[in-house]
């Protein structure tokens, strides 16, 4: 490659991550600013951190809401991990006609807006008595055509060769979704944790219908709690906000180099 | 011949292997998502205010084409998902290629910044475009000190600009996060084929086309079955952005149904019907991409 | 056979996963899926009684003894009104404890619709806070979620007529009114002084003399008077209101062609943006940051909406408050009016009604204590024995010295009560979509004939 196109490719990407972090350089530098200078405009970092923090916790139990959103979204993540996989590898090796007619089925179910099927889900949950619970948060998104659908797609380039011979070895079905599939498509399953935690950090209408008790609020309602005030904190909310954004992001910075650095080779 | 009939029981036991593998899965999405839906389809032959309901026949599904500001919704919706579903896929393609070199520095740091703003939570995406577009906002500021701009103009309430917006902010916010899916399918490419096709001359650009895009196909697939889904679904620009406005122009479908369901005095017999034009038209959509890009070969 | 295995394998994979108790969450569903079922439930038992099934014990009913579960907004605000309540209502019935849950408005009305509609009101509150605009809507939808006050021995005369108008259907009470949303013209008297006005050239005066006004502050500061968000009609609708007219007639059937207040209402306001006295600006956000920075000379809104202003805190004693303009060649026309506000309503689901009918009648209902215990917050009665308080005539230095508080009561005693109507939002958004393209240049009439049949339509079901 010559300099010039390499210059060209980092100054893409710098202009490219600057435009992503731009908004999120804001959102730090509002969370030190006083309400009133947020909302004029003020760009730069103020003094106001610590007032700030000081006026959330006396207002809103974060300690409480991350504990709860944590619970939730690792259960959650996990367990859909763990299902969608085996699903996704069920449908794509051992693929007939009938198997990819399910799965085509399948994918109906995220084709109609949540709002349509909230109301009867609600019901079952609730006469169910599984309100305020992590059951209730976990069920209904604990197995989503989305991700039974990536892993489909990802098991297309699991090499067949292996899988025969590792059946000559003698090895089980499930053995070799557990010892030989799951090693080898990690980079599959960081990016799926990745996703599926954001989505359940992240989610909220759901939660909202059915936490109706404090104590299992989650942080994006104390967020939404923030901004329904007749007057709205801005330096505080944008705070609370950035509390919010934090997890995912180590998330995603932590998995990164196991879905996007070369791994492939590790099977042979 | 009893070898053919134990090669029989063999595929017979991975055929049944498979259903087992897939039943967890499956079932949950029985139990959660079809049973609701179907409860929501006869919902949507019943009318009424709140939670008095009479049936009705087929009334909400020819009412839906009687009603201007669901009309509107419609042509909304499918002006974002024809703009911002290829730009958007096409340029976290370009990106996750880039960011798939080896030789690259600082990988690690711009990936983790273009995956950032879909951390982002809502509210304060919702906050920062609304003040980064505001008439006194930074864009104008800019604009306006460039000469591009004579005075400040009002971006989310004229028409045009305020769908623009929209999509800027849709591809701001997702571009990130489908470039996941393809950093983690380039994954399963060996990169000697890259080293193979440089040898031979080939220009990065013709590899990109000849090898990156057909080895990536089931995951360029996936990608734009899910964004044809969220955007024909796209709710969360629309209702912070602009609200669904100037006068509804840039209102989406799912916005509409909300509103129906929360917000107006609700009639759920009518959203049900509404949402499940939008599981038709999703469907049609899934189904031409699925006949185009789900081939095993 | 085949199928024999394939259900042995089906039903054991599911006994297998974490999740296999997921059957029995289709209790209306299916049979399947008894195993697991206790695993479940003996762990969620704990937490879900104290929130959704509220008041075990409906034992005394007026003793003033139990628990009361309650949802509101804003902790500054509506939380501690309703914490200071419980203080007041302690002291006479020790036994009382209230359970505060804080929960925004949508999160409410998306709570309430979701439990009305799924028939199981097990999961609501004993009292909840409902937006004033929501109340026609909520009690003809959901008949069976807001319990009838009418004859709970709260004494509802003693409220605001405007105020209490929200919250009576049918001629019953369902809400016991709480937070004022009298409308008040707030002005910058250092700007108006530039233009050689004072606070008294805005009191008392017409729509017409507002624009007069404005046209020589924005000359003499360059700022607008006033900002107001676009495509929300929160103006429009006060306008109405002062002249005591709404959206619909008294049988509920709209009334926006032909309605000539309406007209003049709309030809008002594009007169205000045309000349450059009003702003529009996109966003909530954008509304609030145009007043607290100073772009903007005042504005006209809920009284709610000073506790905002106050958070710019270098411009106390640069505020003044006073009535709105009043509108020109209409019959009716007041300077008063009301935005916002909301009202505690008591549901079905309460197990103990005499209790909270009880604790209301005492308290929001009776007790000048309560309302002066709250008054710090900015919280404003609408209960007039409140307003007589020492408290209420307390100058505020933020608005020059003005007892602002007894003023506002007094603005709120005027209001001119209208009809609400079942379909407001519907309304309120096609009218909003009508003057929207009229300041576009449409043609006023044919856009009002929209808005007409767009509300029609929606009603039409």
């Amino acid at each position: 490659m010559t300099k010039a196109k390499k210059f060209g490719m980092y100054l893409f990407l710098c202009i490219v991550s600057f435009i992503s972090v731009f908004p999120l350089y804001w959102m730090v530098s509002a969370a030190t600013n006083k309400s009133a200078e947020v909302i004029s405009g003020r760009l730069v970092p103020g003094t106001y951190f610590i007032e700030n923090l000081k006026n959330l916790l006396a207002t809103q139990n974060i300690g409480r809401a991350l504990g709860n959103s944590f619970k939730y979204s690792i259960i959650l993540t996990l367990v859909s991990l763990v299902v969608c996989s085996l699903a996704g590898y069920g449908f794509e090796i051992y693929h007939d006609k009938a198997k990819d007619t399910v799965m085509s089925i399948i994918l109906l179910a995220m084709m109609v807006p949540f709002v349509a099927t909230m109301i009867p889900l609600f019901q079952m949950v609730s006469k169910a008595g599984w309100l305020n619970t992590t059951i209730g948060f976990i069920l209904p998104t604990v197995s989503t055509p989305f991700l039974i659908m990536m892993f489909r797609q990802s098991a297309r380039s699991f090499p067949h060769d292996i899988m025969e011979a590792a059946r000559i070895d003698g090895l089980s079905e499930l053995r070799i979704f557990f010892q030989m599939f799951m090693p080898t498509m990690r980079s599959t399953y960081a990016a799926a944790m990745t996703i599926t935690f954001m989505n359940a950090w992240n989610s909220y209408l759901w939660p909202k219908v059915i936490m109706t008790d404090t104590t299992s609020q989650t942080m994006p309602m104390v967020v939404a709690n923030l901004t329904e005030g007749y007057v709205t904190d801005y330096g505080m909310l944008m705070l609370a906000v950035l509390i919010c954004t934090l997890p995912t992001a180590i998330v995603f910075f932590c998995l990164q180099n196991a879905f996007a650095e070369g791994i492939t080779g590790a099977v042979k | 011949m009893s070898k053919s009939s134990k090669k029989l029981t063999l595929s017979k036991k991975h055929n049944l292997t498979g259903w087992a593998f897939l039943a967890p899965g499956a079932i949950l999405i029985l139990i959660m998502s079809f049973i609701p839906m179907i409860r929501a389809l006869l919902l949507s032959f019943q009318s009424g205010v709140g939670a008095q309901m009479k049936p009705c026949g087929i009334m909400n599904y020819t009412r839906m084409f009687k009603d201007t500001v669901f009309i509107q919704s419609i042509k909304n919706t499918f002006f974002y998902l024809i703009i911002q579903v290829p730009v958007m896929l096409i340029f976290a393609l370009i990106l996750a290629s880039i960011l798939n070199n080896k030789d690259l520095k600082f990988k690690g740091l711009f990936r983790t910044m273009i995956f950032l703003p879909c951390a982002t939570s809502l509210v304060a995406y919702a906050i920062i475009f609304r003040s980064l577009f505001a008439n006194n906002g930074l864009v104008n500021l800019v604009l306006v000190n460039l000469g591009i701009l004579d005075q400040p103009y009002s971006f989310l309430t004229n028409t045009t600009s305020a769908r623009i917006v929209i999509i800027i902010a849709l591809l701001w916010r997702w571009t990130g996060y489908n470039m996941v899916f393809y950093l983690s399918g380039l994954q399963n490419i060996e990169y000697s084929i890259y080293e193979a096709a440089k040898i031979d001359g080939a220009s990065a650009v013709q590899s990109f086309f000849r090898i990156t895009v057909p080895l990536l196909k089931p995951t360029i697939l996936l990608t734009a079955i899910m964004s044809t889904n969220g955007t024909l679904q796209l709710f969360d620009e629309s209702v912070n952005l602009t609200n669904g406005g100037p006068a509804n122009t840039s209102i989406t479908m799912s916005h509409y149904i909300y509103d129906m369901s929360f917000k107006y005095v609700p009639n759920f017999g009518y959203s049900a019907a509404m949402s499940f034009l939008i599981l038709i038209l999703v469907a049609i959509l899934a189904f031409l991409q699925m006949k185009v890009g789900d081939k095993r070969d | 056979m085949k199928r024999k295995i394939l259900a042995a394998l089906l039903a054991s994979t599911m006994i297998l996963s974490l999740v296999g108790c997921g059957g029995n969450g289709g209790a209306a569903s299916t049979d399947s899926a008894a195993p697991t079922e206790d695993a479940a439930p003996a762990e969620d038992a704990a937490p879900a009684d104290d929130a959704a099934a509220p008041a075990d014990d409906a034992a005394a009913s007026t003793s003033g003894a139990g628990e009361l579960t309650v949802w509101c907004w804003d902790p500054a605000f509506n939380l501690n009104a309703m914490y200071e309540a419980e203080k007041v209502y302690q002291k006479d019935h020790p036994d009382f404890k209230l359970n505060v849950v804080e929960t925004p408005w949508d999160d409410i009305q998306t709570k309430i619709t979701t439990a009305a509609t799924s028939g199981d009101l097990s999961t609501l509150p004993d009292i909840f806070l409902m937006q004033d605009n929501a109340f026609q809507k909520n009690v003809i939808s959901f008949p069976d979620v807001c319990a009838d006050l009418t004859n709970s021995g709260i004494d509802f005369s003693q409220f605001a007529a405007g105020k209490t108008a929200y919250s009576v259907i049918d001629g019953k009470n369902y809400g016991v009114p709480f937070d004022n949303g009298a409308v008040v013209a707030c002005y910058r008297t250092d700007y108006l002084e530039q233009a050689g006005l004072t606070v008294d050239d805005f009191t008392d005066i017409t729509f017409d003399q507002y624009l007069e006004n404005g046209k020589k502050v924005l000359e003499a500061t360059g700022k607008p008077l006033i900002s107001m968000q676009a495509g929300e009609c929160d103006l429009i609708m006060m306008m109405m209101q002062s002249a005591g007219s709404s959206l619909f007639n008294e049988d509920g059937t709209a009334n926006i062609v032909g309605n000539d207040t309406l007209k003049t209402v709309m030809e008002t306001y594009k007169s205000l943006k045309d000349a450059g006295v009003l702003v529009e600006v996109n966003s909530w956000d954008e509304y609030v940051g145009s007043i607290v920075s100073g772009d903007v000379a005042g504005t006209i809104n809920g009284c709610w909406i000073m506790a905002s202003i106050q958070t710019a805190e270098d411009q106390s004693g640069n505020w003044a408050i006073t009535n709105m303009p009043s509108l020109v060649g209409v019959s009716g026309a007041t300077n008063y009016s009301n935005n916002g506000g909301s009202s505690w309503a008591v549901t079905t689901n309460c197990k103990d009604q005499a209790l909270a009918a009880d604790f209301l009648a005492s308290t929001f209902a009776g007790s000048t204590e309560l309302y002066d215990n709250i008054l710090p917050s900015g919280a404003l009665a609408t209960w007039a024995p409140a307003g007589d308080s020492d408290a209420y005539g307390a100058p505020s230095d933020f608005f020059g010295g003005d007892a602002v508080s007894a003023k506002i009561v007094d603005f709120s005693t005027k209001v001119p009560s209208n009809i609400t109507g079942v379909y407001y939002y519907e309304a309120r958004n096609a009218v909003a979509t009508a003057i929207t393209n009229y300041i576009n240049g449409a043609d006023i009439d044919a856009e009002m004939q929209t808005a007409a049949d767009t509300v029609n339509f929606n009603m039409g079901q």
